[in-house]
């Protein structure tokens, strides 16, 4: 059942990149990712990352593509024309990606997973244990990364006002 | 040892790395292919996607709950990254048309 | 006041006058210069005499300048009798040209004017250091401080390209004899482990003079070779064989300078080296024996080609070499006394000449050539007279000081015991002395007597100011009567010179007899029949016009050098330029730069400005470390 589950999503998730690689029109690339990520997210639910699920779909899925649809409204549709200037980017990066891909799957071979810890499965991945991880050990990253959302925000807001004297 | 016991069914943890290696590089041609700004930003979320795949597979896989966090951490990052980006793209769009990202290449030489 | 602090002081007067007027002098009005430039010179030289007045001596040590293990380099001062001697007549002579130049410079213009005294006091400063130092290492400090003062006082006229030309010839012959000195203290240190005369003499063991009662006799072919290397030296700053071409040229300077530097003190540096070092030369009789011939030949070469000389500075510049050749013959055989005797009384007469000579010149609107001259005799009556005096105490006429002092040299070369070498270079002294007679007769009756010749520049010159004829007839009475404190010549008086620097140098070695004094009348005699025929002599070149040329062209010395050491140095240089400097050395600096730029400019294609081929490369990157992965855990 669980195996069912996993290649359906899968499946729908390779759709999806696909999709986001292949379309021409942008508003078709954001929403092609966000089936990817509610694809993904299914799967985080398999590994037993409730949390993280959750997290996918409010935040990733809900805000950040949401802002990203804005944009595109904002900005109107686009449609890249013509073949471009770089004549050979195409099957170079293909070449290079497939290539790392393959690396990556030989890294991959004759890895020695080690003993896992021994966790109880009915807690890992719960809010819970999320919390106890979060606000124990990595404390300093989580404060951390709140700074960064602030950078981050103010820095979005600074480069995007209205600039009054504009060559 | 790679095998993990989900709700009853034995499956293997290298399918998910498979999946995410997949997914990684449909993202990484999306980002060298495609000439539309917006697009490659889209392309590096999918990525992203692909690296939090990887470590929520590993968490569970080692039964250990840093990898979990460490995907949090990672949403966080490309949030903030997206937005910024976003910025940018607007900033630019304020002053040129930039529907190919060739056209944005002064700084050479 | 303390004998450290006076010979201290000694050294500061003219120190401190070159910085004050090196810093404010061209810039200050005239009269400061004029105060300070000689002024500096006379304390100094009343410092000196208050060192004489004490008899002090001493050896005193400042400060430690080079400490390098077990290597010390001391500034210290020796005070004896010689150095005072020294000190002296470098003060009191220097002082006196010193201040003839006040009137004699007075054509030039404010910052050169005061440019001018820097270099005399710098170079007073100088030669009282090389006098005056206690240690090899400041002798040749001082030594080469000589030197550098005299090329910047010789090509004082720097728009001259002549004078240039002179200033670097004097230059060069001296920094070889510099090499002499150096390599000859590094011989010297090499034996002894040290720098200072009082502990190098103390290790040898002289056969006369001076017996230290610890001494060591070390290896005495290494002592023969450092004292000739010494000699090199020595023979490059006073104008011997076979280093001295560059006297003559050296006359290009204005001619106070001529006076001080290439007359009464400089060129005496290498007959007070050979004074200072004389325990070295004791021992090292091949060296000694060295000194003593190359004296006499280089007197004996000197006077012949003074014969010829046309410009007046250039005939007492050969006249200045032939009398350091009996310099340089005294204190090699042993005569100590007596040579440095002649040091003074040339110092004198020398002197004299050169300004008295300098006071027509500047009449003469800086015509040098005797031929224009003629007639002065009417014309300028007291410089004629001072000149006159001079010249017979150059002949060496009794009663004046020359006489004394060359009769006395000559007169023991004759007497010396047992040495047959000796008399021969007595010989060649005395035919020396013969025709110094004819051609000093030569130059005064060419210069004052006769008609004035059509070719003079001035109808009537004018008499000299009072600041350059006091200077001139000081130095005349000088001449005069400097004589009487040494009458040994003539076998009866007082020996005051020799008595003075017995101290130093022991007794006198041997004493004369009587048959030298006759001797030394007919020497005195037949010089002055020649310096009287020469009124009449002049149309001898007729007869041999070969020997003229020969003696014009100075033996054709400098044509010889020229051919032996200029040009293929010039060769040389030429060659390192084109084959050397340019393709090698220059182009590794610019090629270096040129492969910069080049290689910049090749990674500057990397830069396109597109961003995927920017993101193309983070791939490859990512691809090339994923291989570097596997490779390195196949390879574990």
């Amino acid at each position: 059942m669980a195996v069912a589950v996993f290649f359906v999503a899968a499946a729908v998730a390779i759709l999806g990149g696909v999709g986001v690689v292949s379309f021409h029109q942008p508003i078709r690339s954001v929403l092609s990712l966000v089936l990817v990520m509610l694809a993904l997210s299914v799967i985080f639910l398999l590994l037993s990352a409730q949390f993280v699920f959750a997290v996918q779909i409010i935040v990733y899925a809900g805000a950040v593509m949401v802002l990203f649809l804005f944009v595109i409204a904002l900005l109107g549709p686009a449609r890249e024309l013509g073949r471009g200037r770089l004549r050979y980017q195409g099957w170079t990066s293909a070449v290079f990606v497939l290539v790392l891909l393959g690396l990556m799957w030989t890294m991959l071979q004759g890895v020695q997973y080690r003993q896992p810890d021994k966790t109880d499965l009915n807690f890992f991945g719960t809010v819970q244990s999320i919390a106890v991880g979060l606000f124990t050990t990595y404390l300093y990253p989580f404060e951390l990364t709140s700074i960064l959302l602030l950078v981050a925000a103010i820095g979005a807001i600074y480069l995007s006002r209205k600039r009054i004297d504009e060559s | 040892m790679s095998t993990l016991s989900i709700g009853g069914s034995e499956l293997d943890a290298s399918w998910f790395l498979l999946l995410s290696a997949i997914l990684f590089g449909l993202g990484a041609i999306g980002v060298l292919v495609r000439r539309n700004p917006l697009v490659i930003l889209i392309s590096i979320e999918l990525m992203l996607n692909a690296a939090n795949l990887t470590l929520v597979a590993f968490a569970r896989q080692l039964e250990n709950i840093e990898g979990q966090l460490f995907a949090l951490m990672s949403m966080t990052v490309a949030a903030a990254e997206a937005v910024v980006g976003l910025a940018i793209l607007v900033d630019i769009f304020r002053v040129r048309d930039a529907e190919d990202i060739d056209d944005l290449s002064e700084l050479r030489g | 006041m303390t004998t450290q602090l006076l010979a201290l002081l000694v050294l500061l007067f003219p120190a401190g006058g070159a910085i004050v007027l090196a810093g404010r002098g061209w810039r200050a009005p005239r009269i400061f210069t004029v105060v300070i430039g000689p002024g500096v010179v006379w304390l100094s030289f009343l410092a000196t005499l208050a060192l004489l007045l004490g008899k002090a001596s001493g050896d005193f040590t400042y400060w430690t300048w080079i400490k390098s293990g077990s290597f010390e380099v001391p500034f210290g001062l020796l005070i004896d009798n010689l150095s005072i001697f020294m000190c002296l007549v470098i003060t009191g002579v220097g002082a006196l040209i010193v201040t003839y130049s006040v009137g004699y410079m007075e054509h030039e213009d404010g910052p050169s004017y005061a440019r001018f005294f820097t270099y005399m006091d710098v170079f007073i400063f100088s030669m009282l250091l090389l006098v005056l130092a206690d240690n090899f290492v400041f002798l040749i400090v001082g030594w080469a401080m000589v030197g550098l003062s005299s090329y910047l006082l010789i090509g004082f006229w720097y728009q001259r390209r002549s004078a240039v030309l002179a200033a670097r010839k004097a230059f060069v012959m001296n920094v070889i004899g510099d090499v002499g000195m150096i390599l000859g203290t590094f011989v010297l240190f090499m034996s002894y482990h040290a720098v200072s005369y009082s502990t190098v003499f103390q290790g040898l063991c002289a056969p006369t003079g001076i017996r230290i009662a610890t001494c060591r006799t070390f290896d005495s072919t290494s002592l023969e070779v450092a004292a000739f290397l010494l000699l090199v030296g020595a023979v490059a700053k006073s104008a011997q064989l076979p280093l001295h071409t560059w006297l003559p040229d050296a006359m290009e300077g204005p001619t106070p300078v001529s006076a001080l530097i290439h007359a009464a003190t400089m060129v005496t540096a290498g007959v007070y080296l050979v004074g200072r070092m004389h325990p070295i030369y004791d021992v090292a009789t091949y060296a000694h024996d060295a000194v003593a011939i190359i004296g006499a030949v280089t007197a004996l070469f000197a006077a012949t080609i003074a014969i010829v000389q046309v410009d007046i500075k250039r005939v007492l510049a050969y006249s200045t070499m032939s009398q350091i050749g009996y310099m340089f013959l005294a204190v090699g055989i042993g005569a100590y006394g007596a040579g440095f005797f002649h040091l003074l009384s040339h110092a004198f007469f020398k002197a004299l000449l050169f300004l008295a000579a300098g006071n027509i010149i500047h009449a003469m609107k800086d015509e040098q050539d005797m031929r224009k001259y003629g007639g002065l005799w009417r014309d300028m009556r007291p410089t004629a007279i001072t000149f006159l005096v001079g010249s017979l105490s150059l002949v060496g006429v009794i009663p004046l000081v020359g006489f004394f002092s060359k009769e006395e040299i000559l007169g023991l070369a004759f007497s010396k015991p047992d040495d047959n070498m000796v008399h021969v270079l007595w010989l060649v002294g005395f035919a020396t002395a013969l025709i110094t007679g004819f051609y000093t007769g030569r130059m005064w009756w060419l210069s004052f007597w006769g008609k004035p010749s059509l070719q003079r520049p001035v109808e009537h010159p004018h008499a000299p100011r009072l600041v350059m004829m006091v200077p001139v007839a000081v130095l005349a009475v000088l001449a005069a009567v400097g004589g009487f404190i040494e009458t040994r010549a003539l076998g009866v008086g007082p020996a005051a010179v020799t008595d003075f620097l017995g101290s130093v140098f022991g007794p006198p070695r041997w004493e004369g007899g009587g048959t030298e004094i006759a001797v030394t009348f007919l020497t005195m005699i037949l010089a002055t029949a020649l310096f009287i025929g020469a009124l009449r002599l002049r149309p001898w070149t007729a007869y041999a016009p070969w020997a003229q040329r020969l003696l014009e062209r100075k033996y054709y010395f400098d044509e010889t050098y020229d051919w032996a050491f200029v040009r293929p140095m010039d060769w040389v240089a030429a060659f390192a330029l084109r084959d050397i400097e340019r393709p090698v050395i220059d182009a590794a600096v610019v090629d270096t730069g040129l492969l910069a730029t080049g290689a910049a400019r090749g990674f500057s294609a990397t830069q396109t400005g597109y961003f995927r081929n920017y993101a193309l490369v983070f791939v490859a990157g990512a691809v090339a470390i994923a291989v570097a992965l596997l490779v390195l855990r196949a390879l574990s």
